[in-house]
């Protein structure tokens, strides 16, 4: 047979792993569930930063006779034709469901999720531009978070055909994602691979569940315990069990920018002090009071 | 931002927002007028396959539902409609553009061809209905922009013709390079046409194991997803490029073809000559 000494030598690679998940990045956790489903003798490369791969992105699919190929959809269908079928016990006519829930996917869920990641600034900052930072080449990791979010913005706007993406648009992407996953919820279907691709973060139970079960079956090595916690703020109403450290440690850095800029306004004068205020703070903090005075009249002696 | 966006999605499902919901419900009182107007470009010199595709979608799935519809014909249509792409419909003072949008404003006053299917058969449809506009419409847009023969020789000379130059060069390179920079967004930039024929028949091979023998996609009634899959497989069938793969694609599936004239004898028997109704044997081509 010819098919494994061609998949012999192709090479596939993805974003590394993280948060108990084999790979942090959507696409990727697409493509390795279905070469696992599918049996397929890849040679994983599992690497940090995107210019090592063949196409310049990640995933991507390195053939012996094809060339490369970078788009998940087209790399299934290439696995596909190279007899390494996740679903060759299938009719017909759901073969092509698949291929149209796939579409739905990328079109509903897709946009939610990439804003999730990459737009959303609280996940971005936090969690996103963090991990790929560390884990990017010197001096990749100063530039590189800021052009792949440039990039997935640019998508996220082509794809939904809007020139503006304002902030009432993510309940729309919100809206829609809903929608997508209440569809899925209610076929038996077949699409494992792309729905846990696209359910590695905690939403419906059903679906949640599922995906631990292909965790801990397809992907032992990765770790026992679920699933990604720091990922995002739930925007499909999954459960805050697993916020409350995430949430503590953003009210923490709050806090701590807070007191930082309020004690540097107060240092230079910047905000002045009133004498009902003054009492206020005579019973929190009598060393920042004697400071503030000192300053306020240092200001009034300068302005 | 983002906790408000969780409490308020946890409250409403696939609603599309506050705003509109509530525009729906105004305008669902009021009938279907007779004066409907449907704009896209101009026939005969400047519309082209996408578009043509599209706006034939709307008028199938308005015949569909027996609602009517005038088709008007105007250079400037798509600077017209509100999102900025055609075909868009006047209904009332109400201007809705593009299938998606317009089922549903159409499904607010009453009139819904998919009221029958259970939940499953909706998920379907809707799945099969981004499968077209995933892979159909944006190969009709690949092939129609980033093939250099194509865009040099049919779309930018169509595109602009209602203008004079220098504006008609300005506007077609501009297009092309708005299309050229979505298909780079979505990663089609760096297929070759030979791969976008590909995935046009496997596309075409998913919509006819879906169909198989049944006279519709959901057996014995037509749905926005016929509607859809009738606008762009006709259009491509009667629409001369500059070669002829496209058209052989779909022919090699002989359910699709008796599918689309089974919906043009029902739908489009009444309308004039050389309008919608174009005989497969000569070919007419949107030159």
């Amino acid at each position: 047979m010819a098919a494994p000494s061609q998949m012999a030598t192709s090479q596939l690679y993805c974003w590394e792993g993280d948060w108990d998940l084999p790979s942090v990045d959507n696409e990727c956790l697409i493509v390795l569930a279905y070469a696992k489903f599918a049996g397929a003798p890849l040679k994983l490369h599992k690497i940090g930063n995107p210019w090592r791969s063949p196409t310049g992105s990640l995933p991507a699919l390195k053939t012996r006779k094809n060339g490369s190929l970078s788009q998940p959809s087209d790399i299934i269908i290439h696995l596909r034709k190279q007899k390494y079928n996740a679903d060759f016990d299938l009719s017909a006519k759901e073969e092509a469901d698949t291929l149209a829930f796939i579409s739905l996917l990328e079109e509903k869920l897709m946009p939610a999720l990439v804003y999730t990641r990459w737009i959303d600034p609280k996940n971005y900052v936090e969690v996103t531009r963090r991990w790929h930072a560390k884990h990017a080449p010197f001096p990749l990791n100063f530039f590189l978070p800021g052009s792949i979010q440039r990039q997935q913005l640019e998508r996220l706007r082509l794809v939904r055909g809007d020139e503006e993406l304002t902030a009432g648009e993510e309940l729309e992407l919100y809206c829609d994602a809903m929608e997508c996953m209440n569809l899925l919820s209610q076929r038996p279907s077949p699409l494992d691979s792309f729905v846990f691709g696209y359910l590695h973060l905690k939403s419906l139970d059903n679906l949640s569940h599922f995906c631990s079960n292909i965790l801990a079956l397809y992907f032992p090595s990765e770790g026992r315990e679920g699933f990604s916690r720091k990922v995002s703020s739930q925007p499909e109403g999954g459960d805050a069990d697993n916020e409350p450290g995430k949430r503590r440690k953003q009210l923490l850095s709050v806090l701590v920018a807070l007191g930082a800029m309020l004690s540097y306004a107060l240092l230079t004068g910047i905000v002045a002090i009133q004498h009902v205020k003054q009492e206020a703070l005579d019973h929190r903090s009598p060393g920042l009071t004697s400071l503030s005075s000192n300053e306020e009249e240092d200001e009034e002696g300068r302005g | 931002m983002s906790l408000a966006a969780e409490a308020f999605v946890s409250q409403i499902a696939g609603c599309r927002g506050p705003e509109r919901t509530i525009s729906r419900i105004k305008q669902s009182a009021e009938p279907w007028p007779e004066n409907a107007t449907l704009y896209q470009p101009l026939r005969e010199d400047q519309i082209l396959l996408s578009d043509c595709a599209s706006s034939l979608a709307v008028q199938a799935y308005l015949r569909m539902c027996n609602l009517p519809v005038h088709v008007s014909c105007r250079s400037n249509a798509e600077y017209m409609s509100p999102s900025g792409k055609v075909p868009f419909v006047h209904v009332g003072n109400q201007v809705v553009s593009e299938l998606g949008p317009i089922v549903q404003f159409t499904k607010a006053k009453g009139h819904s061809l998919s009221d029958g299917l259970d939940d499953v058969q909706r998920a379907e449809m809707k799945a099969y209905m981004e499968l077209v506009n995933n892979m159909l419409l944006t190969a009709e847009l690949y092939i129609q922009w980033c093939d250099d023969t194509t865009a040099t020789e049919i779309s930018r000379p169509r595109y602009s013709s209602p203008y004079s130059w220098p504006l008609n060069q300005i506007l077609a390179y501009q297009k092309q390079w708005e299309v050229r920079r979505k298909m780079n967004a979505i990663g089609w930039a760096g297929k070759s046409l030979e791969q976008v024929y590909e995935d046009v028949s496997q596309c075409c091979q998913a919509l006819s194991q879906r169909l198989g023998t049944q006279p519709y996609f959901f057996n014995k009634q037509p749905t926005e997803l016929d509607a859809l899959v009738f606008g762009h497989l006709f259009t491509i069938l009667t629409t001369r490029l500059t070669s002829d793969e496209l058209g052989e694609k779909i022919k090699s599936y002989s359910n699709l073809l008796a599918f689309c004239r089974r919906i043009e004898q029902s739908y489009f028997e009444d309308s004039q000559a050389g309008s919608s109704s174009r005989g497969y044997s000569k070919g007419p081509s949107l030159f």
